[in-house]
């Protein structure tokens, strides 16, 4: 749609995309499809940041004794099978889960901002090699990129991370560019050039405001995708290590219980399900609300 | 089907444990273990240490009625595909399990360890045991038509000597052969350069299998595709990285002493699959889209037994046990007090009752409890955390660090296990160690490998407790596995039998028990050799024994007659059938 707004740079309206946000009147509140996924993702959050709050107990403490114990009071999600406590465990696991997806995300964010930027605004031969970049990288289905990068830098949570946000960031880095390309060539934009502002200005005050929003909720919907990669890989052995308390892991090592401790699993799995879904429901609701506002 | 009779009788020395897993008990079997052991055994395997000989073992299934020929056998296994299906080629389990059906030994071992005739049919020693006359039956065709002869002998041995062959397990069994000289059509005499007390429990091995000299002709590659031997299935055909395909040879008339019944197998085919996943290969049985697997985990067997439609099998392998080896050749397990002080912390009964779900028996000893000689010392690998402390504070690790553990010099007390995918021990019970370990000061640190990774660091050195076995159905296994001959690579690839790698006067002392336990006429010297061999080996903490390698099998229960063959446990097919029309 086009839009017009206040000018005092230029004297022409200038068509979308918009210079920064709108500010329009306030629309309703959230609803539930915001509501709940938030509440969700902040307990996640609590869980991460301060896993005792929630269960105060110790996340290696074995009680062999005690192995592969049904949910119950004492034990809401049952033991395994070393006699841990799988809710003492799954708490803290979201730690090392939703802080690999986080970190994954920002690196992917970071890595497909700088090259989407190169590309978007950059000559036409930067723009070319970029590109051609991506597509090798596109050519990849993320998961293998992310397998490339864990046999050659070796397994670790470390290395999982940076596999998980160097497999996202062409996405990114894609997305960028085509928003970076659509605001160069606004009018706003070269009304700038002609009045003489830098570089650093305009991108500042024009080019980053129109990426933020889209690439805040792609974020978003990349964290819950993270989460679930970073999970497969730990799932393989390839992230975390024993006997650090990460779900895709403890999905692993429960995998081979479950005709006899199926909690071992579930609860894991539920959580890494529940993450996942509630990320990517708030991402997409925020979508809903960007697109409304627009 | 009811009433099938437990996979081995017992145990055969007297005094000794018996492992409930091999214990009969009733109509259904006990069974257990791990998740991991058929990988590990796979594993090994991979790295071509297992050799067997030994023990004992051979069980029978009672069939519920008239056993009824044809029908296709499938059977899935744990254990990775083998590389080449002809077991003198390095030697590992996943090539013995599936080469019992088509090759046999020249002498069948029972239960007891006697050596009793099979392809051979006497056999003689010099007075000096430096020769030994082999007669072979000269009745026996191998499925090529060629006829078994005193020149199969020495054309096998010659094979297995070769090095292009890159034979592991063969070539250290028979490594003390030097010459083959035939001696009459049906007589070959092996020439040794000294007395070898295991020798016909080698030849007893599939691992030292006879085959058709017309066969090994072919060389190593078309040998590995099709080995040709005179047992009761044939390799028709093999897809790699899907199956192997057995089918049944019309002209058997070699059985083992202990098979029940003569002439052809029943089964038409078996059908060999490669399924590592356990739950997968469980879920198959289930299903029934296979007939057998092997490698059952301990959860899996249970329900195996619960379930009226399933049953399963499980019997121990003779050899050395599955345990953690200490590398003696570097910080921190140089140290003697080291070793034990780890060995004390631990709490291997609470991890086996846990993690196995109480299926599986300890072992205290290196040799497995179906092998000859073995020698039970639960005293000297009990658990004592005190005692733990102390050593480790007589060692000098008196210091502590931010995190709790011990340090001495500043440096801190850590130690690296290594751990593969198919693994020998589940990556949950070095957790478990792990944390009681903590509880000493001591950091365990555990690395996980693919098994290639595994084993060239295996190779070099390069890890200070990792997860080892190896089959054998000979006390004389101690040799291979503690002997500082074997220190070295004796053979390509880098591969080493000892990986203790323990010098000084205490592996000197060691080398003369097994020396003498090798070569001595004496029965009794023998034995207080071996048991003596044990007890250093024991007091030097060079392992840290958990549990007998094991065949565990789960099956459906209109497949009648399965029974593991001795000596070294593996399953074998000829007396099988399907109860199903």
């Amino acid at each position: 749609m086009t839009q017009t707004f206040p000018v005092t740079e230029a004297s022409a309206p200038v068509t979308s995309p918009t210079p920064h946000p709108p500010r329009g009147p306030r629309r309703r509140r959230f609803g539930p499809a915001v509501a709940i996924p938030a509440t969700v993702v902040t307990v996640l959050a609590v869980a991460a940041i301060a896993p005792a709050l929630l269960a105060p107990g110790d996340p290696l403490a074995m009680e062999p004794a005690n192995a592969f114990a049904a949910p119950s009071l004492q034990h809401w999600f049952g033991t395994d099978e070393s006699g841990r406590d799988v809710f003492t465990r799954v708490i803290h696991g979201s730690r090392d889960s939703l802080s690999i997806g986080l970190l994954a995300t920002v690196i992917g964010v970071g890595l497909g901002l700088l090259l989407g930027a190169m590309a978007g605004w950059g000559s036409r031969a930067v723009d070319f090699g970029v590109n051609r970049v991506l597509e090798v990288l596109f050519a990849f289905p993320n998961l293998l990129l992310a397998l490339l990068v864990i046999t050659i830098l070796g397994p670790g949570v470390v290395t999982t991370t940076l596999a998980v946000g160097l497999s996202t960031a062409p996405g990114y880095a894609r997305m960028i560019r085509s928003q970076v390309r659509a605001v160069k060539q606004s009018g706003y934009v070269e009304a700038s050039i002609v009045q003489g502002r830098s570089r650093w200005f305009i991108i500042r005050r024009h080019v980053l405001p129109n990426v933020a929003a889209p690439l805040f909720i792609l974020a978003t919907l990349g964290v819950g995708q993270a989460i679930v990669w970073a999970s497969s890989l730990s799932f393989l052995g390839l992230g975390a290590t024993p006997p650090a308390p990460e779900w895709g892991a403890m999905l692993s090592a429960g995998r081979g219980y479950m005709s006899i401790a199926w909690w071992i699993t579930l609860f894991p799995g539920l959580f890494i399900v529940l993450s996942a879904t509630a990320t990517t429901v708030l991402g997409h609701s925020l979508q809903q609300k960007l697109k409304e506002m627009s | 089907m009811e009433n099938r009779q437990p996979a081995y009788p017992g145990t055969t020395v007297p005094g000794l444990r018996t492992p409930s897993a091999i214990t009969p008990s009733g109509p259904r079997r006990r069974l257990p273990r791990p998740g991991a052991p058929a990988a590990a055994g796979l594993l090994t395997a991979a790295a071509l240490a297992l050799t067997a000989c030994g023990g004992p073992a051979t069980g029978t299934a009672d069939p519920a009625g008239e056993p009824r020929r044809g029908g296709t056998l499938t059977y899935a296994t744990g254990d990775v595909e083998p590389a080449c299906l002809d077991p003198i080629v390095s030697g590992n389990v996943p090539q013995a399990l599936v080469s019992t059906q088509y090759l046999e030994p020249l002498f069948h071992q029972d239960e007891d360890g006697e050596i009793g005739p099979w392809l051979a049919e006497s056999w003689k020693w010099s007075s000096d045991r430096l020769a030994l006359d082999i007669t072979v039956r000269d009745d026996v065709s191998f499925t090529d038509g060629q006829q078994l002869n005193a020149e199969t002998i020495q054309k096998n041995v010659e094979y297995i000597k070769d090095p292009k062959t890159l034979s592991s397990t063969g070539i250290l069994a028979v490594e003390k052969v030097e010459s083959v000289e035939l001696v009459d059509e049906f007589t070959a005499r092996l020439h040794l350069s000294e007395p070898d007390n295991a020798l016909l429990e080698h030849f007893a091995q599939v691992w030292v299998p006879i085959q058709s000299q017309k066969a090994l002709a072919r060389g190593m590659e078309q040998n590995c595709l099709a080995p040709v031997g005179t047992g009761p299935f044939t390799v028709h055909s093999w897809t790699k990285q899907r199956e192997i395909v057995l089918v049944r040879n019309e002209d058997y008339h070699t059985p083992a002493p202990t098979a029940g019944h003569s002439g052809p197998a029943y089964l038409d085919r078996i059908v060999w699959r490669f399924l590592p996943d356990h739950a997968n290969r469980f879920s198959a049985l289930q299903a029934g889209e296979v007939d057998v697997i092997d490698v059952i985990q301990p959860q899996d067997a249970i329900a195996a037994d619960a379930d009226p439609a399933l049953d399963t099998l499980i019997g121990s392998r003779p050899g050395h046990v599955v345990n953690l080896t200490f590398n003696t050749r570097r910080e921190p397990f140089a140290d003697l007090r080291v070793r034990e002080a780890l060995i004390r912390s631990v709490d291997v009964d609470a991890a086996l009752k846990s993690i196995f779900l109480g299926t599986v028996d300890r072992s205290d000893s290196v040799l497995s409890s179906i092998t000859k000689y073995n020698h039970q010392q639960p005293e000297v690998f009990a658990t004592d955390v005190e005692k733990a402390n102390r050593l480790l504070d007589e060692a000098g690790w008196t210091g502590r660090d931010a995190a709790g553990y011990r340090t001495k010099n500043g440096r801190r007390l850590s130690a690296t296990v290594l751990q593969t995918e198919s693994v020998l021990v589940p990556v949950s019970v070095l957790e478990q160690f792990q944390a009681s370990a903590k509880a000493v000061g001591f950091e365990l640190l555990i690395s996980q490998e693919e098994t290639s990774t595994f084993n060239e660091r295996r190779y070099a050195w390069d890890y200070d407790l990792a997860p080892m076995y190896y089959t054998k159905n000979s006390p004389a296994v101690l040799n291979l596995t503690h002997h500082r001959d074997n220190i070295p690579s004796v053979i390509e690839g880098g591969y080493h039998a000892n990986n203790n790698g323990l010098q000084g006067p205490e592996a000197e002392r060691i080398d003369q028990l097994l020396d003498t336990g090798s070569v001595t006429a004496d029965e009794q010297e023998r034995h207080d050799s071996y048991v003596g061999a044990q007890d250093v080996l024991h007091s030097q903490y060079l392992n840290l024994p958990i549990f007998d390698q094991q065949t565990r099998l789960g099956f459906r229960s209109d497949v009648e007659g399965l029974q593991l063959i001795s000596p070294l446990g593996m399953p074998t097919f000829y007396d099988t059938w399907l109860d199903r029309s």
